[in-house]
């Protein structure tokens, strides 16, 4: 079992996540090493695998790829529908410092965008995100990869790196 | 304890125009830091005023989130284009 995994069962144990929410992780970290096997994930020793799936990443990265009619819109650029191709490079420090801006929400804030989540049918409170869970919180994304192919063929990758 | 970012780079392009700009951020920390020294009387009052409401604790974690997000910024790289726009941002 790896570390991750060991990390979301310590979560769910805690309550700080749902059974559902370590199903989906579980399954995330699940094929992410799945991929690791077919790559270079053979070729290191286990040690420094463990060490990179959380720390040794530095950046979130955000990459949209219009499909094969290529670079679609012509207009402004902030305007929907106009976008073609899009890399954003986010430091993992930059969202460990705007994860804990959580804290400077009023509490009566936090109310409204909790029953908002509830609306959308998501049941989860931002209460309970504490500053110690944040650590883990980005520890986890280092697993994370998500590839998302629109109907246009437009490719959206979010991945750590 | 990381680097603060030392240039912004911006560049737009818009068919055949185009404009960049490197901002010197590491001019302005000296900047900021004589205003935060300046106004520091002014900050120290209002936050006394404000402490018994409970905003002089809040002012003070929002002045200290800035500072940090501005530490953070450091290689964060923004990149939109399409056919005949880019927006290119980048923090060195």
């Amino acid at each position: 079992m790896s570390e991750s995994q060991k990390k979301i069962l310590e979560m769910l144990a805690q309550g700080k996540i749902n059974v559902e929410d370590a199903r989906r992780l579980l399954d995330a970290v699940g094929s992410g090493e799945g991929d690791e096997g077919h790559g270079t994930a053979g070729h290191e020793p286990a040690g420094d695998r463990e060490k990179g799936t959380g720390a040794g990443h530095k950046y979130l990265r955000v990459t949209v790829t219009p499909g094969e009619e290529g670079t679609n819109g012509k207009g402004n650029l902030f305007q929907d529908g106009n976008v073609g191709r899009v890399n954003v490079r986010v430091p993992m420090s930059l969202i460990r410092a705007g994860m804990k801006l959580k804290s400077l929400v009023p509490p009566g804030a936090m109310d409204k965008v909790n029953s908002a989540l509830k609306e959308k049918g998501i049941e989860f409170d931002m209460n309970s995100i504490k500053s110690e869970d944040i650590e883990d919180l980005i520890d986890a994304l280092g697993d994370m990869q998500i590839d998302v192919e629109g109907g246009r063929g437009e490719k959206v990758r979010v991945f750590v790196e | 304890m990381s680097r603060p970012p030392m240039l912004m780079h911006i560049r737009f392009e818009k068919e055949d125009r185009s404009f960049g700009l490197w901002l010197p951020l590491f001019l302005l920390l000296p900047l900021a830091l004589v205003v935060l020294i300046v106004l520091s009387p002014l900050i120290i009052i209002a936050l006394l005023v404000l402490w018994p409401s409970g905003w002089g604790l809040w002012a003070l974690k929002v002045l200290k989130a800035a500072i940090v997000s501005f530490w953070a910024m450091r290689g964060l790289e923004v990149d939109v284009q399409n056919s005949s726009q880019h927006v290119y941002v980048s923090v060195v």
